[in-house]
């Protein structure tokens, strides 16, 4: 038998129970297996290899300082834990150690209507919080697929895109400033500068960006004061089919540089996901075979914006080839937005046709208007190769959402949604996946985009390409984690931050080697 | 050992393993998904905020026993943490998108039942549980407490009403009902008498043993079924009216799978009936209620049966009163914490969850908060009765009677005999098992 790690010493334990009280460490196996996966493909024949030493439930941001400098002391890696719900796996400990689970810290600290703020701890999910501001008729509006289960937490780790971004901004624009332990233990605030109720300002470096996105390898959020808009008066949804991709594709371009400010998100359906639709989706409603691609369109605000915008928007589509595709899809499919997050959970092998059980995986990048044909025949041809050579895998069409806060018209939240057998995964299998995301990543760098619009780069596929995609900026990353994570003790291996301590060091991924120059 | 040392599937013998085989490839189904919509609707992980507590922990624990990572005794106190509620299915995306076609509905409740059951099959018993279980088979109903619960008295609470046994209707009164809150099947039998609906009471009432199915004890389950159906064919019963929402649920879902095609009761639960009768003029409101209410969606109808209607027909056809409601949909994430066990064996986690209830219930600027749970009623009238402006929390058959003319009080002592004039509910708790020693 070999000796238990440091982090399931009685020693060990007993010290994180002196500071977090005895329910909040939690050392048995159910309660850190169900704390190892998020929805994201997960080598399930591996789960062992990935399941945390211990986890703690703190309350406070003083009870994870003692944990940071807790595992600082004894070299213990330390990974947060918000909803758990995204699709990298930044709360996946690659290296044991502690997981810090902040769904306790979910309370409402304060609603200022005056300042238009609420402050709130991490553990908070936006739709609780959102029937808690109805009350007051305003809202945070931070409303990404996984609106029902994700928490403020891990949108600040992701630094998440919102299906409305268009019209309100995503999660670095709608969140003002928050509390963050850093790595060495210490509780800073960090904004635009200025108080935490301060939107913007010019003093010193622009630190809210810095750690907006730091997938927990530059500490844990604690809280986070965020914006207050005014509950919208009318929500407008339309719905435009097209004959075509191409179609659809230039009426995308007219309807997002139409300068509608209310236009809160355009969303463009390629020929894949209208076929796939048809195919498996019973829930979606039966449309013409002439429906090829569809471009779905929403509106925000006030009456007395929305009616006259919402007419020009109908105008726009059918000058450029749009015909409106009814109420109860414009309607319907938009209230259900947050729902289609979850496909089917069904799909097809190619050789047999035969229905089998598939996970949804949804690929992303961030790709320019000019590129997206592109990268949408390359993406499916990649899907094609492992679709052949696997038999576990099936292609489910891609989404293009407008990706930028307040300008809808240059670039694009793209996603390339991949249906898993995730019964079959062996190694040989897994690895054929990560190939697939390997190659997704370079088409999205080949045509000048990012890996990640909102899902986040540190996994394994994506994160040999973080340092290509950042070219010399991934240098100063290393610098800025070697400086505020001496130990390296925050979710170690993620982003293949390794070597910002060994130029040599190995990659956790599957013997890849790359990372750094 | 490491914590991680290798966990010997066997030891739990085949029991384990056949409940795997069983349930691998519908945990499966959760587990690939593992987007836990589940997760904010549960009112369990509402106030524990503990991972282990989610239905997708435990799905994913089925995956985890399949690869022989851990057993039964390493989660069964998991497995406690539930209601039965059933907010977790509905709000399931794989309900949600595969329901209608492939009747592919995301089954945690049965899962959790399974798990139970399969905890006791293998000696893993949780004590509070076990020692109501042992009380209810001795007395035959619940040990609601506080009140003497025998089988000689499970019809005081019909006393002077001079209702009849037997006929091809019954009226079904167990347990917390027939011991503890008397008035609301006074006030349901007198409904139905204004009303002109003929029934009868069984010759000898048995709880209906959904507790104990509920709480992993099948084979006591049965034995309690097995009895009622007995009595109900003895007395020629072809119709069982449910005043309780567990019993409608427990006829409706347990007893067709213990006695298959031969069970060929009408099984009607009384909002439903009662919705009937005022539509067709058959029991009329004749006085007015001048209070202001909201209604609690008892999860069994609203949840599990989809019966969120009849109750808000009802509210609305009483004249004087003023009713607020919040939806159906909204009340998803609604409980009171009363269910499958959860007051026995965690009283302090069902406190709290009635807590919630409450105060979501005053902040709409109510004087009373109506249910159509009996079970739900205790702990949500504790809570009610601690908030700075008291909440009333009435039972909608109790409301019903008054809005008719009848008088509903209840036999027992139980501090709610007034039924709507000014109800409190008891200070007992159902979930204080000591008092059982």
């Amino acid at each position: 038998m070999t000796a238990p790690p440091i982090a399931q010493s009685d020693p060990f334990l007993d010290e994180l129970r002196s500071i977090l009280g005895p329910d909040g460490v939690r050392a048995d196996k159910p309660a850190r297996w169900n704390r190892t996966r998020v929805p994201a493909p997960f080598p399930v024949h591996r789960w062992a290899d990935y399941a945390p030493d211990v986890v703690v439930l703190p309350r406070t941001a003083q009870e994870i300082a003692g944990v940071v400098r807790l595992a600082n002391r004894h070299g213990i890696p330390v990974v947060p834990r918000a909803g758990a719900t995204g699709l990298n796996d930044g709360a996946v400990p690659l290296r044991r150690g502690i997981i810090v689970d902040v769904k306790r810290m979910n309370q409402i600290r304060e609603i200022d209507l005056v300042d238009r703020t609420v402050t709130v701890g991490p553990g908070i999910n936006m739709l609780k919080l959102n029937e808690e501001l109805r009350k007051h008729g305003v809202m945070f509006p931070d409303d990404p697929a996984s609106y029902p289960c994700s928490l403020v937490g891990g949108r600040i780790g992701t630094s998440g895109w919102s299906l409305i971004g268009g019209r309100y901004g995503h999660t670095r624009d709608l969140v003002i400033s928050f509390e963050i332990v850093l790595p060495t233990g210490e509780i800073i605030r960090v904004g635009d500068g200025g108080g935490r109720k301060i939107r913007k300002s010019s003093t010193g470096y622009q630190l809210k960006h810095l750690f907006m996105g730091h997938q927990g390898t530059l500490g844990i959020v604690t809280e986070a004061t965020l914006e207050l808009v005014p509950r919208p008066e009318v929500e407008f949804a339309a719905f435009f089919h097209y004959p075509s991709f191409q179609a659809a594709y230039e009426s995308t371009g007219a309807l997002t540089k139409s300068g509608l400010a209310t236009l809160a998100g355009v969303v463009l359906f390629d020929e894949w996901k209208l076929r796939y639709l048809r195919r498996d989706d019973e829930a979606y409603i039966p449309q013409a075979e002439n429906v090829r691609a569809v471009v779905a369109t929403a509106m925000y605000g006030t009456r007395d914006e929305v009616k006259p915008a919402a007419r020009r928007l109908v105008r726009t589509a059918r000058e450029s080839g749009g015909t409106y595709l009814g109420d109860e899809v414009s309607q319907g499919d938009w209230a259900a937005r947050h729902d289609r997050y979850a496909t089917p959970l069904h799909g097809r092998l190619r050789t047999t046709g035969q229905v089998v059980p598939m996970s949804w995986h949804c690929e992303d990048a961030a790709i320019n208007y000019s590129a997206l044909p592109q990268v949408m025949e390359e993406w499916h041809a990649i899907a094609d190769r492992i679709i052949d050579r696997y038999g576990i895998f099936d292609d489910w069409g891609m989404f293009f959402y407008t990706n930028a806060a307040h300008k809808p018209w240059g670039d694009y939240l793209v996603e390339i949604d991949i249906g898993i057998w995730e019964q079959k995964l062996d190694d040989v299998n897994w690895a054929g996946w990560v190939e697939a995301k390997h190659d997704i990543a370079a088409v999205a760098l080949k045509y000048g985009g990012s890996i990640t619009a909102c899902h986040g780069a540190t996994r394994e596929g994506d994160a040999e390409l973080a340092a290509e995609e950042m070219g010399g900026g991934f240098e100063v990353m290393k610098a800025i984690k070697r400086v505020l994570d001496p130990n390296n003790i925050m979710n170690p291996g993620k982003y293949e931050l390794d070597t910002a301590y060994d130029p040599n060091a190995p990659s956790p991924f599957s013997g890849r080697r790359t990372g750094g120059n | 050992m490491t914590a991680d040392a290798p966990y010997d599937p066997t030891s739990d013998g085949e029991l384990q393993q056949e409940f795997v085989e069983q349930w691998r490839n519908a945990a499966y189904g959760c587990f690939s998904s593992g987007h836990k919509f589940c997760r904010e609707v549960c009112p369990v992980m509402q106030v524990t905020r503990n991972e282990n507590h989610t239905p997708t922990a435990f799905h994913a624990n089925v995956v985890a026993m399949e690869q022989g990572a851990y057993g039964i005794a390493d989660v069964a106190e998991d497995y406690v943490h539930c209601t039965q509620c059933g907010a977790c299915e509905l709000r399931c995306p794989n309900t949600l998108f595969t329901g209608d076609f492939y009747r592919n509905r995301t089954q945690t409740v049965k899962l959790v039942k399974a798990m139970r059951a399969l905890a006791v099959d293998s000696g893993v018993e949780q004590p509070h549980w076990k020692r109501w279980i042992e009380a209810t088979v001795d007395r035959r109903n619940e040990p609601v407490l506080e009140v003497p619960v025998e089988q000689e008295r499970v019809r005081d609470w019909a006393e002077g009403l001079d209702l009849a046994t037997g006929g091809e209707t019954v009226l079904f009164v167990d347990c917390e009902a027939a011991f503890f809150r008397t008035s609301v099947a006074r006030s349901t039998a007198q409904v139905l008498n204004a009303a002109g609906v003929e029934f009868g009471l069984m010759r000898e009432q048995w709880c209906c043993g959904g507790p104990a199915s509920e709480m992993g004890y099948t084979a006591h389950a049965r034995n309690f079924a097995e009895h009622n159906v007995a009595d109900w064919r003895a007395i020629g019963a072809r119709r069982i009216i449910t005043l309780d929402p567990h019993d409608y649920i427990t006829f409706t879902e347990d007893y067709p799978t213990y006695f298959g095609a031969a069970y060929d009761f009408e099984i009607l639960h009384i909002t439903e009936l009662v919705a009937d009768l005022v539509r067709d003029g058959k029991l009329t409101f004749t006085q007015p209620i001048e209070r202001v209410v909201t209604y609690h969606d008892p999860c069994r109808l609203n949840k599990r049966k989809g019966i969120h209607e009849s109750p808000r027909e009802i509210l609305r056809a009483i004249p004087g009163l003023t009713f607020k409601d919040v939806d159906h949909v909204t009340q998803w994430s609604y409980c009171s914490g009363a269910g499958a066990g959860l007051a026995i064996e965690k009283p302090e986690i069902t406190a709290e969850i009635s807590r919630r209830r409450v105060t979501q219930a005053a902040d709409l600027g109510v004087d009373a908060l109506v249910s159509a749970c009996v079970w739900s009623e205790r702990p949500l009238s504790e809570q009610g009765a601690k908030l700075e402006q008291p909440l009333d929390v009435i039972d909608l058959m109790e409301l019903v009677a008054q809005a008719a003319g009848v008088d509903g009080r209840g036999v027992t002592a139980v501090r709610s005999g007034g039924a709507v004039a000014g109800v409190r509910g008891g200070e007992a708790s159902r979930g204080a098992p000591e008092a059982l020693a």
